[in-house]
């Protein structure tokens, strides 16, 4: 509740003083353009804005290696928002008066994303989200924004089927953290599910004791759970779930989809199923990956739509585009072919022509399933 | 609302919410002495209580435990138990001493205002957990399964588990042992004394720092143990896992009756099972709201706590 409260604050605070913070559109850089990146770097979710800001360095670093005189900046200018709507907040004001500062790669997350895409689009800042799948977005960046990869529109039907796919009589119990990610992707499980959903609990991000929740699935006679939220909290609550001698089914959406899920887990996480709509850097391209880890980058789930969308953003400053304006343009007009897909993104930003993909945890590892039908 | 769930799943519910409360009441017990005996709301006692969990992580790592391990059986189990529960609370009560004398003694010897000791006191809070958050790189860390979890017997549908019975147990066991070093040690008359009249008690020949020390400890260990039993159940910790206990666990004193030592082992099992009662038939997002709203019922009936704010006779 206090997180929710302190958004709508920050929303109404950011957007109040947007306009008097942020530069005009075309303020000039005297210096090199800088290309940033805005997710989580510290903070319990910080190991998928890592993944994603390796993406974005691994892209950089092979652009300037290939155009050895290009006028960008070879350290990527990082935004750490913790994946906090309220920390978000009264960073993108900064962000946006940097003015070498010419594209965005994220915001990570749809919470910090509604925050902070009135500040850029107020400042003409062009961005690319990897990964904030909140099929709301658009309203909050309008021109500005573009998004790399499916929204929860896509990826809860998706999850939904493979439920489905996987357990045939599946009778499914829903649990969300109240985060606005969780919140989005849930209902559209829901819809999907439809008659299939026996129950439902909300755990709000910091619960350590799912005790009643258990209890209620338990009741439900469930035969599956899904979980939207995030890979922190979704590992203690598996733990407890398989603790209490539960054996269903246990799902979860992209939140969930990180290495950091299966080492908190342990044993607890075998057999989960879990949806994103991206693909694994080491499944799109395995030289780039084997490169990629020997940079000393180890790359993770969206490492590949950050990537991307870094190239994106590259390519646009090759073509001779050099302020936020020009790059703006032709990122919402021109189109990239990408590891995950060819970027091409529609009047809302939206990319189209790209799977969800589904996930098993076996043995301790990720493994992919491929595209859900 | 789903008072059929409670019904049917009331003792399993009561069981566990026990557990959960027998951790609150550990913590509590911090909350209280320090208050009965300083009038200070030890704001640092949660990351008091945050390091325990950090210390039997690295106690575990001692003992030679690996997450991906198989869970040990027999004398060596037990033996590792001993020790991770040992080293949390001998951590969390060095922590408590610590912090007493580094961010409080010199403030009440320059006659320093309450105001000043308490953000002095959220002062040492903050700090701890930043630094603990650096260390960490802010992500939660797992701890080992070093017994198995089994189910001991089913009653009523409620599945007792053996973690959770050695919770209930062992706190109420540390609860005893503190009650009677309170009411019959020479240090515990100490602690009385000085809560009674401070004046009087220095006069009469304690001394004030020695007893304010061991009532650090003491509340210190409470709170490592504490530590050790949350860590055993969940298996899990971060820089923050303080908060929200160290908040749920504070109002279980207030709920008890601050400076009351029964009150806050009282308040501590209350608010465990009422916070799962109320998750259960009103959600778990509601668990919070429909609890505190209790609290605040009952300050208003009771306001100082179901067994009165009276450190000098209802403590022992």
């Amino acid at each position: 509740m206090k997180k929710i409260i302190s958004a709508i604050a920050t929303v109404a605070l950011v957007v109040g003083t947007a306009v008097a913070v942020a530069p005009a559109a075309n303020a000039a850089c005297s210096g090199k353009l800088k290309i940033a990146y805005q997710g989580p770097l510290t903070g319990p979710e910080a190991a998928l804005g890592i993944n994603e800001l390796n993406g974005v360095k691994f892209a950089l670093s092979k652009f300037l290696t290939a155009n050895k005189g290009a006028n960008v900046d070879p350290t990527v200018y990082e935004v750490d928002d913790q994946g906090d709507p309220a920390v978000a907040g009264p960073i993108a004001p900064k962000v946006a008066a940097e003015e070498c500062v010419v594209a965005l790669v994220g915001p990570a997350y749809s919470g910090a994303s509604k925050v902070s895409l009135p500040v850029y689009l107020s400042a003409g800042l062009s961005i690319i989200t990897p990964s904030a799948t909140n099929p709301t977005l658009p309203t909050f960046g309008k021109s500005i924004f573009h998004r790399a990869v499916l929204t929860d529109d896509y990826q809860g039907p998706a999850a939904a089927r493979l439920i489905v796919s996987k357990n045939k009589n599946a009778k499914v119990f829903l649990v969300n953290d109240a985060s606005d990610y969780a919140v989005g992707l849930q209902k559209t499980v829901d819809i999907t599910l439809a008659g299939r959903v026996v129950g439902k609990d909300v755990t709000p991000t910091g619960t350590t004791d799912f005790t009643a929740t258990i209890a209620k699935i338990k009741k439900s006679k469930a035969t599956a759970v899904f979980y939207s939220g995030y890979f922190s909290q979704a590992a203690v609550f598996v733990k407890q779930l398989r603790d209490s001698g539960s054996k269903i089914t246990f799902a979860s959406g992209d939140g969930t989809l990180d290495d950091q899920f299966v080492k908190l887990a342990r044993k607890s996480a075998e057999g989960a199923l879990l949806t994103a709509p991206a693909i694994p850097f080491e499944t799109a391209s395995p030289k780039l990956a084997k490169e990629m880890t020997a940079m000393g980058m180890k790359p993770g789930v969206y490492t590949t739509e950050s990537y991307d969308a870094a190239n994106f953003f590259l390519e646009a400053i090759k073509a001779g585009n050099t302020d936020r304006a020009s790059i703006n343009k032709y990122v919402s007009t021109k189109s990239s072919k990408g590891l995950s897909k060819t970027l091409k993104f529609d009047a809302e930003g939206e990319v189209s022509g790209a799977d969800v993909n589904g996930f098993i945890v076996k043995n301790g590892k990720l493994v992919l399933l491929g595209a859900i039908k | 609302m789903d008072f059929a769930l409670l019904r049917d799943a009331f003792w399993g519910l009561t069981f566990d919410g026990l557990a959960l409360g027998a951790i609150y009441a550990l913590i509590s017990l911090g909350y209280t002495l320090v208050y009965g005996v300083l009038r200070l709301i030890n704001f640092a006692h949660s990351e008091v209580f945050m390091i325990g969990t950090f210390s039997a992580l690295v106690a575990s790592g001692i003992m030679g435990v690996k997450v991906e391990d198989d869970p040990r059986t027999g004398w060596k189990m037990v033996l590792t138990l001993l020790v991770c529960l040992i080293a949390a609370m001998l951590a969390s009560a060095i922590t408590a001493v610590l912090v007493e004398i580094i961010a409080y003694r010199r403030l009440r010897q320059r006659g320093a205002t309450k105001l000043a000791t308490l953000i002095s006191a959220i002062g040492v809070s903050i700090s701890l957990v930043e630094a603990f958050r650096i260390i960490t790189h802010s992500l939660p860390r797992e701890f080992p399964r070093i017994m198995d979890k089994t189910f001991l017997l089913s009653y009523a549908g409620a599945d007792i588990r053996n973690d959770k019975v050695i919770v209930i147990v062992a706190a109420g066991l540390m609860m005893f042992a503190l009650e009677r070093f309170i009411s019959k040690s020479r240090y515990g008359k100490g602690i009385r004394a000085v809560s009674m009249d401070e004046n009087t008690a220095t006069l009469m020949g304690v001394n004030i720092n020695k007893v304010i020390t061991v009532t650090f400890l003491a509340g210190g260990l409470m709170a490592g143990a504490a530590a050790f039993f949350y860590i055993l159940v969940y298996e899990n910790t971060s820089f923050k896992v303080g908060f929200f206990l160290g908040i749920s666990a504070f109002t279980a004193a207030v709920l008890g009756g601050i400076g009351n030592l029964k009150g806050a082992l009282f308040g501590g099992f209350v608010l465990g099972v009422l916070e799962t009662y109320t998750s259960a038939v009103f959600g778990t997002a509601w668990k919070a709201v429909i609890s505190f709203l209790i609290l605040v019922l009952v300050l208003l009936i009771k306001p100082t706590g179901l067994f009165g704010e009276s450190i000098q006779q209802a403590r022992v």
